[in-house]
């Protein structure tokens, strides 16, 4: 035998306590955050004053010094040295509804509502996904119903005339509606080993990845009239919405093929050995996980689908930004520009936010559900 | 012949290559009903290419393979066939992480077979009974622990009411405390008369279940023999050589 070994444990036999206040509280955030070296002192108090000067001008400009109510043109404004909010009070139809007839402009406040409305319930847990879903669709069939009149007594309102809002919703929840789906074809697509059904995949997507938006829209309204038949007449909306739908599920593919590529092997294998045929397996099996790990990046593409909604004004289309820029042309208020696209820049924020929380939401909700069973 | 032996799997001349890699060499067996197989060798040696091409998950490119009189010949027919009589039990379990177990369950049978969901939930609950995994029904894979998730994956494999069972190295992935209870599991599954071919490394388990132990190096059978005469008399340099080095291991 060999000697006692030097090395040594002892057993612990002690109940489990809270952990020391360096760790946690008030005090230790700040030393471990803000203040644990001098250098990181010294920059959190420089930082700290340059932020404090910012706020206070920008408090000052927005609010302290602000004009709310100027009639009589903006009389008011003129004389201010804050920001002129009246502009928004003035011009808010026009960036709201664009050059929507204005007696019917009440159309667009219930569509607004109701997409508003509809996004709120569905950020809930309420109702399940089919129920959340049908109702998209419901609401997004009612706004164009709403907005075209034509039925129930309503005036028929040409689509040159849609905008603002309105518009841009429209715009945004066909690009999402038709792209989705195409994206998830586009990349199971891209995966077949069917060759005809692979190579037309990746022509879609390597050819519309490789043309800017701009471009895209620009062949859809203006140059695709010109070679089809002249009593085939579409829609500019629906051209340039075809165009918009391609583009974004050119994108949103790659991300789903990411997240197909994700899912290991041995789903599939495992769906095969259950006797599951392919569409089956894709349906049930691969896709629901595939699609759940690329939530945050398809977030990514169906927010910036929203912004891209910009785009459709160069077309003559008037979406929020399009009918903004409009609305100050005004001789009277051109001059407060910066404060009407500060609030279309706060509308855009506000509404990207909250998509892209929602985003977070759903994130959240897969992973306290689906954890990896290797 | 094939009548009179009533064979589950019948397999002859098997032989497969990756690229220049001949991997299944030739390979010739045949499994009984009722009998089980313990397929065993070294890493490599070829033995889960082998029972993965029985349900058709690899495909062999000789030879001919015949499962509950199924002619494996590669088309969606045979292969729609052969997966409906044989359950497959893998190593890493590849449960389906987002549905639950019962939906994990039924999921093949509703889908599949197009069993009446009612069905498909009762059978569901009988089988986790015999596993004994009845109050785990709602809970997701993630939930638990890797033996409960074999387990899960065996009665999901049964779901099948299969002809023949395959365990491709069902207890390698486990941590050594999981790895009886799923072992228990697959020994009361043989015992009721269930056809099996399992590749593992359990040799208690190969000397108490199996009716033939086959020991595979290199793509080829080296040595078949009934778990007595393979564990105590093995004939050949290849299986004493593997024999004394997984004793080592134990």
């Amino acid at each position: 035998m060999s000697a006692a070994p030097r090395s040594f444990a002892h057993p612990s036999a002690v109940a489990p306590r809270r952990p020391p206040a360096a760790v946690r509280g008030m005090r230790a955030f700040l030393r471990t955050h803000l203040f644990q070296s001098p250098l990181a002192g010294l920059f959190t108090f420089l930082l700290g004053a340059v932020l404090s000067v910012a706020l206070w001008h920008i408090l000052r400009w927005s609010i302290l010094d602000a004009v709310w109510y100027a009639p009589d043109k903006g009389a008011a404004c003129r004389v201010a040295t804050g920001a002129c909010w009246a502009v928004i009070a003035e011009k808010y139809r026009v960036i709201l509804f664009g050059a929507y007839p204005y007696e019917q402009q009440w159309r667009g406040g219930v569509i607004i509502a109701g997409w508003l409305a509809w996004g709120a319930l569905s950020a809930t847990s309420l109702l399940p996904v089919w129920g959340r879903l049908a109702g998209w669709a419901g609401v997004f069939v009612l706004s164009i119903l709403l907005l075209g009149g034509g039925l129930f007594g309503l005036m028929p309102v040409g689509t040159d005339l849609w905008g603002g809002l309105p518009l841009t919703f429209i715009i945004f929840g066909g690009t999402v509606a038709g792209g989705l789906p195409l994206a998830i074809l586009l990349a199971v697509g891209r995966r077949s080993e069917l060759p005809v059904v692979r190579w037309l995949c990746i022509l879609t997507i390597e050819g519309v990845r490789g043309v800017p938006l701009l471009a895209l829209l620009f062949f859809a309204a203006l140059i695709l009239p010109l070679f089809l038949p002249p009593n085939l007449t579409v829609d500019k909306l629906i051209r340039a919405e075809i165009g918009m739908i391609i583009f974004f599920a050119a994108y949103a593919a790659e991300v789903v093929r990411g997240g197909l590529q994700a899912v290991p092997e041995g789903q599939d294998e495992a769906a095969k050995a259950l006797g599951l045929g392919y569409g089956a397996r894709m349906v049930k099996v691969v896709l629901p996980q595939a699609l759940a790990i690329v939530v945050p990046a398809l977030f990514n593409d169906i927010i910036r689908a929203f912004k891209n909604t910009t785009f459709f004004s160069i077309l003559g289309l008037f979406d929020v930004l399009g009918a903004t820029k409009a609305a100050l042309q005004d001789p009277n208020w051109v001059r407060y520009g910066t404060e009407g696209y500060i609030f279309v820049f706060l509308l855009y924020f506000i509404l990207c936010s909250a998509m892209s929380a929602y985003g977070a939401s759903i994130e959240r909700g897969n992973q306290s559900r689906v954890r990896r069973a290797a | 012949m094939t009548a009179t032996r009533d064979l589950v799997v019948e397999m002859s001349a098997l032989s497969k290559w990756y690229g220049q890699h001949h991997v299944l060499r030739d390979v010739t067996l045949g499994l009984a009903r009722g009998e089980k197989i313990v397929l065993c060798g070294p890493s490599g040696s070829g033995k889960s290419t082998l029972i993965r091409c029985i349900n058709g998950l690899e495909p062999f490119h000789q030879g001919d393979l015949v499962v509950s009189g199924t002619h494996l010949d590669g088309t969606p027919a045979s292969l729609a066939a052969v997966r409906r009589t044989a359950g497959m039990v893998f190593q890493s379990f590849n449960l389906f992480p987002h549905l639950s177990v019962l939906e994990n369950l039924t999921l093949g049978a509703i889908y599949a077979k197009g069993e009446p969901e009612r069905d498909a939930i009762a059978r569901a609950h009988s089988l986790l009974a015999r596993v004994q995994l009845t109050s785990q029904a709602q809970k997701y894979p993630g939930q638990l622990s890797g033996g409960q998730r074999q387990r899960v994956a065996i009665a999901r494999a049964l779901m099948l009411e299969p002809e023949v069972m395959l365990f491709d190295e069902p207890t390698s992935a486990l941590d050594p405390e999981m790895v009886h209870e799923v072992l228990d599991v697959m020994e009361e599954l043989a015992r009721g008369g269930q056809s099996m071919i399992v590749v593992t490394h359990e040799m208690g388990f190969a000397r108490k279940v199996a009716d033939l132990v086959v020991f595979m190096d290199q793509g080829e059978i080296v040595e078949a023999a009934p778990p007595e005469q393979f564990f105590q008399a093995p004939s050949t340099a290849r299986a004493k050589a593997f024999l004394g080095q997984i004793s080592h291991a134990t």
